[in-house]
């Protein structure tokens, strides 16, 4: 049986912890991932116009970020049938819920301790998950908030 | 030459060729509409003419005449000429009456029409009938505008031709300088570098150009030089420091037995233990040859296809003869379920020596406390984790880690040379690798090792 699931990211290695933990338990059946970063649209009527969410996610991309991402879909080519980033645009629960539906989410995934790192325009998503009448569940890892590690593929092994 | 001269030379010679062109193509359609305009201004006057002097019975034609005279230019040395044209008109006498060439004369009888100059003098002629009778009318008259006005411009271009050069050459000049200057004041600073004063940096400007670039290369280049400098002092103080502590014993142990006879058990203890110190010498000799050995021996190595995932468990068995107390703990959660993805193309003794060496120095420098080592791949690169909750490494002295000899200063109730993590980065650098060590002091160090993985 295929699951959707909806997970809040940062585009850091660190967040991608969560789709670990999620393709951990899901071992078994097919898990069909939508990995979501909220984020303000520009008010600018030209900036609007320019506006593409290919090349916004392009931009927010990282090596390591695409390394680690590499690494899960090597490790759970079997379960992991398809993923994609979207862009959230929506400021409010009912936005949230119909971008939740519009994905045929079952289930939505948030981390409890980790604090999502987020640029200018981002927004931490969680709030409006925790209120939207979709199923959530949070899930924990030993976070290293005071390190300064400088390879950052390394906080997927943890 | 020098690069300021070719700039400046190049855009010279580039600017002139344009200007020379611009210049050149006004020149020429201005010739070519003064000429045209001319005969143009002629023919007019030739229909004018003829019908007021051939149909002058005409009242209509008398005010043509009195429109002419008052209101269209009188050109310069202006003529009229009108002649009568029939089957017995002596066309060579006319022109040796009134000077007008003769071919211009057949022409006008053959074509209707015909234009011709004689130097500054311009003629226009064309046929005209009237009650059955033709007549040739023409007009000459000098063109003043061609004379003067194009002469004027041909100046006035060649002249604004000359001081823009002129400026030009001094803009260029003055631009070429003002681009090299930074160059050339880097050039000067760095010529003030030498071995005495190398910790000197070059100061870097605001703005984020190219020439910052080149600073900043230039200081990135300096440090590097200034590290290699502080190896290769450190390399040959620890060296001495290492040969020196076994030789010390080695001597004492055999100055002590010398000093009085001694009975045959007391000799063999001491044999004993100057063989222990040679050994150890030995052991560093050896360490420090095979070191050097893989600094360039890429060529000469036999690389076959290896799976990662193989090559960690011989280690820990490997780990566990050697240490047999040991914590190691792998974790194959992240593993590929793709077998190829593991498989690196590498010599399996060398990777095999690196590994046991990461393995033994975090289990030796944690007192046995567990070591976790996983295992995941990317598309391009396997990537081997290993982490240990040991003594870590002080954050000042992480940057001489791959110094031979070198040991950090909190390794002293530890045994060891300094040999092997040196020897295991030359290793994985051979095969074309990354090894990067992370460390939080008392609470361990993170080593990560990229290779790439083998392409079939």
């Amino acid at each position: 049986m295929a699951i959707n699931i909806l997970i809040p990211i940062d585009f850091s290695v660190e967040s991608l912890n969560t789709l670990k933990i999620v393709l951990e338990e899901h071992k078994n059946e097919q898990v069909h991932v939508v990995l979501i970063y909220a984020q303000n649209l520009s008010s600018s009527i030209t900036e609007l116009l320019f506006h593409s969410s290919r090349k916004t996610i392009q931009s927010l991309r990282n090596k390591d970020f695409d390394d680690a991402l590499n690494i899960l879909k090597n490790s759970y080519e079997s379960s992991l049938k398809s993923f994609h980033i979207d862009l959230f645009h929506g400021s409010n629960v009912q936005a949230f819920t119909n971008f939740a539906r519009a994905n045929k989410i079952d289930m939505i995934y948030i981390p409890q301790h980790y604090r999502l790192q987020l640029n200018k325009n981002g927004f931490d998503p969680l709030p409006l998950i925790k209120k939207a009448t979709i199923p959530f569940k949070e899930v924990n890892w030993k976070t290293d908030q005071n390190s300064s590690d400088n390879n950052a593929i390394n906080k997927l092994f943890i | 030459m020098r690069s300021i001269q070719k700039i400046t030379l190049l855009l010279i010679i580039s600017i002139s060729t344009m200007l020379i062109l611009f210049g050149s193509t006004i020149y020429y359609f201005q010739y070519n509409y003064a000429y045209s305009d001319f005969y143009k201004r002629l023919e007019t006057r030739i229909g004018l003419t003829a019908k007021y002097t051939l149909k002058s019975n005409e009242p209509i034609n008398q005010s043509l005449r009195m429109f002419r005279e008052q209101h269209l230019e009188k050109l310069s040395y202006e003529k009229e000429y009108i002649i009568p044209l029939n089957d017995t008109t002596n066309l060579e006498k006319i022109s040796n009456d009134s000077l007008l060439p003769l071919e211009f004369l057949l022409e006008i009888k053959n074509n209707k029409a015909a234009r011709y100059q004689n130097y500054d003098v311009f003629y226009a002629g064309s046929i005209f009938a009237e009650q059955n009778r033709n007549f040739i009318v023409i007009i000459s008259a000098k063109n003043y505008y061609a004379t003067h006005h194009l002469i004027l411009l041909r100046n006035v271009l060649i002249g604004g031709f000359l001081i823009s050069v002129f400026i030009i050459t001094y803009l260029s000049y003055y631009f070429s300088k003002r681009i090299y200057n930074p160059i050339n004041k880097i050039i000067n600073k760095v010529n003030n570098i030498s071995t005495d004063n190398i910790h000197l940096r070059l100061e870097e400007i605001k703005n984020d150009d190219e020439i910052n670039q080149l600073i900043s290369t230039f200081n990135n280049l300096l440090t590097r030089i200034e590290t290699t400098f502080e190896t290769h002092k450190n390399f040959i103080s620890n060296a001495s420091h290492e040969f020196n502590t076994p030789l010390t014993s080695i001597i004492g142990e055999a100055d002590v037995a010398l000093l009085k006879d001694r009975n045959q058990e007391e000799y063999k203890d001491a044999l004993n233990r100057i063989l222990i110190q040679a050994e150890r010498l030995d052991k560093i000799s050896k360490s420090l040859l095979f070191l050097a050995q893989t600094g360039y021996k890429e060529n000469r190595l036999n690389f076959d296809f290896i799976r990662t995932d193989e090559l960690i468990m011989e280690a820990k068995e490997m780990m566990d003869q050697l240490i047999p107390e040991n914590n190691i703990q792998i974790n194959f959660n992240l593993l590929p379920e793709n077998p190829l993805k593991l498989k690196v193309k590498g010599n399996k003794e060398l990777l095999m020596l690196a590994f046991t060496n990461i393995l033994s120095n975090a289990c030796k420098y944690s007192n046995n406390k567990p070591v976790f080592i996983s295992l995941a791949s990317t598309n391009q690169e396997v990537i081997i984790v290993l982490k240990d909750q040991g003594i870590g490494i002080p954050p000042s002295e992480i940057q001489y880690i791959y110094d031979p000899f070198f040991r950090a200063s909190n390794t002293k109730a530890y045994d060891g040379y300094g040999i092997g993590l040196p020897l295991t980065r030359n290793i994985i650098r051979i095969h074309h690798g990354t090894l990067d060590v992370q460390s939080v002091q008392q609470q361990g160090v993170t080593v990560q090792i990229k290779l790439p993985m083998a392409s079939f």
